[in-house]
């Protein structure tokens, strides 16, 4: 029915160009021309020095990593860290991410868990979010708004009264070592299910289910067909937020893996750290160096592709209340 | 709209409830509206398994105690009296609370500020900075521990270097009095591009008329700022300082990873989540550290819902 309509207006048909050119366009209609705040000369120039001079503060470790991802361990501590250092070790040091260099594990191997585990997670909480979201926005039932607060105050949980408790459980249910004992628990995410009822509150009209109910279509149909849709800047938000999230999660891979073979990036990098000033390990800075540079790297490339996706939907954190 | 009236309320109360609720979709019979518990249910069930019954056992596993001799034994609050009894624990709890103080006002003044300026538009390349701000949040946060570590390292650290070529003397930003102002830099880096885009996001939707009329006052800038823009973005700034403060009381990657470069500075209580993870691995006291796993959730919880009681009769005060 009116899904063709609807994709035809929305922002996905455009070309990149002609997005790029509203864009600006909108965003130079809606701002004030600055000449009306009547500012003394030197005050712009001084706030863009304060903005360049945090932007410094951003740039200056991912610079470090960058330019020590290409130094031998000896030059990581001895030659100076805002420089470069010959040998230039980039590519031998990309290299030792694919062998197992102290018996730990391979970094390869741990970048391949954390991206399996990331992307079953971060598709099921999704997933779910997008489901209970729309469920919570547009039907009303007996209790589900004491349902609905329920979930939003497990905010306040600590994760650690949460997934120590999970580990002894697992214990008990054969779910340590297991890689679904990380991957279940990562597709619960009370914040993105706060998120997607925000967004199904905003941009999907009752209006328009209701006109779909009435052109006979079923519930199932008139999410998948009418709802999604229109949900798509949400659901990318939120597959994003999960996506860093099981990314970053170190609590639980901690406590539940034994084996390294199963450790995310995270726990492997940890467990090399601690081993490389304990241990004295010969090669083990340029490793981690190397290695935390390609983790950074690709949810740096996620974001700028999902960039114009993720900036609308985190406008609804601040739609709360 | 006559469909509505057609399919007027079959079972739910008639008349008083849609006239107090304007609604046209109060008139929806509730058969169809109780197929929405479809579509959460898949949600439940996983919050149930993964958040509901881990809790619940905490609770209930933090009430005994396992003996060498004896096995498991049910030894009531005993454990909960042992943690709050705890200097170890409070020491923590404190050092958290600084932290959180001191970590996230300076954070959120330094988002609010930038957030403001490129929402008015007076930097130019707004959008860059931007850009710049926010990589950090890409960052995994061992990740970042570890570079950090390398940069504020006491011996080979190219910070401490620069530090000691701009005269600063030899400081060690490890060292026992330092170890948590470095902490706190370290978290600002990383959190404060997220905080920025957020606060950003909510000031580009305050109206443009409530702006121009200041200027037509002849406000000055940091007027509209402050009297204008920061109470419209209220909510926005509570719902932070809400995240930020559970994000603090949880403090425990940084501190970990960071004891790999100076050893003895941070202890097994350095903060309350690093303690109950030594107490449950390292100590397998798992009944103790459950204990204090859920006071902690209860301290977070009070310290919650009391500033929202406090804002709340503010709020009643001043309307």
């Amino acid at each position: 029915m009116t899904t063709s309509a609807l994709r035809r207006g929305s922002p996905a048909a455009e070309t990149r160009r002609e997005r790029r050119r509203r864009e600006q366009l909108e965003e130079r209609t809606a701002q004030i021309p600055v000449k009306l705040y009547g500012l003394r000369p030197w005050t712009a120039p001084l706030l863009t020095g304060l903005a360049v001079l945090f932007a410094i503060f951003t740039l200056v470790p991912i610079l470090w990593i960058i330019i020590n991802s290409t130094k031998t361990q000896a030059n990581v501590f001895q030659s100076f860290g805002f420089w470069f250092a010959r040998p230039f070790e980039f590519f031998h040091n990309f290299s030792l991410l694919f062998q197992n260099v102290d018996g730990d594990g391979t970094y390869i191997r741990w970048f391949g868990n954390t991206a399996l585990y990331a992307v079953l997670g971060g598709i099921g909480a999704t997933a779910l979010a997008a489901f209970g979201g729309y469920g919570f926005a547009r039907f009303r039932f007996r209790g589900s708004r004491a349902t609905f607060y329920l979930v939003i105050a497990a905010l306040l949980v600590p994760i650690s009264a949460i997934t120590l408790p999970l580990y002894l459980v697992y214990a008990k249910v054969h779910l340590i070592n297991s890689i679904w004992g990380m991957v279940l628990p990562s597709m619960v995410s009370p914040v993105g299910l706060y998120l997607m009822r925000t967004y199904v509150q905003v941009s999907v009209p009752r209006e328009l289910i209701d006109a779909a109910r009435i052109d006979g279509a079923g519930e199932v149909r008139i999410f998948f067909r009418v709802a999604i849709p229109l949900m798509v800047p949400g659901l990318m938000t939120v597959l994003l937020i999960s996506i860093v999230g099981v990314w970053n999660n170190y609590f639980l891979p901690l406590i539940i893996f034994s084996q390294n073979n199963l450790f995310p990036l995270t726990v492997g990098m940890g467990l090399w750290s601690q081993h490389a000033t304990t241990s004295g390990d010969n090669n083990l800075y340029p490793l981690i160096v190397m290695g935390g540079l390609v983790t950074i790297v690709p949810l740096i490339g996620l974001f700028l592709i999902l960039q114009r996706y993720w900036k609308s939907g985190l406008l609804l954190g601040s739609i709360a209340n | 709209m006559s469909e509505t009236a057609v399919r007027a309320p079959q079972h739910g109360p008639p008349g008083k409830a849609a006239a107090a609720r304007p609604s046209a979709h109060t008139g929806w019979a509730t058969r169809r509206d109780r197929r929405g518990i479809a579509f959460i249910t898949p949600f439940l069930i996983a919050f149930i398994l993964f958040i509901v019954v881990p809790l619940g056992y905490a609770v209930y596993t933090s009430l005994y105690t396992s003996r060498i001799i004896g096995g498991t034994v049910f030894t009531g609050a005993s454990n909960y009296t042992s943690v709050l009894g705890s200097g170890l624990f409070w020491s923590g709890v404190i050092r958290v609370a600084i932290f959180g103080a001191i970590q996230i006002t300076v954070m959120l003044i330094i988002a609010f500020f930038f957030a403001t300026l490129f929402d008015l538009g007076v930097i130019k390349a707004g959008r860059t900075f931007r850009a710049i701000f926010f990589i950090p949040f890409a960052v995994p946060i061992v990740v970042a521990a570890l570079m950090w570590g390398f940069m504020l390292e006491p011996q080979y650290g190219p910070v401490t270097h620069l530090a000691s070529a701009l005269g600063a003397g030899n400081v060690n930003f490890f060292s026992s009095g330092l170890m948590l102002p470095s902490i706190i830099v370290i978290v600002i880096w990383e959190w404060t591009g997220y905080n920025m885009v957020i606060l950003y996001t909510a000031l580009r939707s305050v109206p443009r008329d409530v702006v121009e009329a200041a200027i037509l006052d002849d406000a000055p800038l940091w007027k509209i700022i402050l009297r204008v823009k920061l109470p419209l973005v209220r909510p926005a700034i509570v719902m932070l300082v809400f995240l930020n403060v559970i994000g603090a009381s949880q403090l425990f990657v940084e501190p970990l990873i960071l004891s790999n470069y100076q050893a003895g500075v941070i202890t097994d209580n350095y903060t309350p989540t690093l303690y109950i993870l030594n107490t449950a691995i390292s100590g397998a006291q798992y009944n103790l550290a459950a204990a204090m796993a859920v006071i902690l959730g209860v301290i977070v919880i009070i310290i919650s819902v009391g500033a929202l009681l406090f804002r709340r009769r503010r709020g009643e005060l001043s309307s």
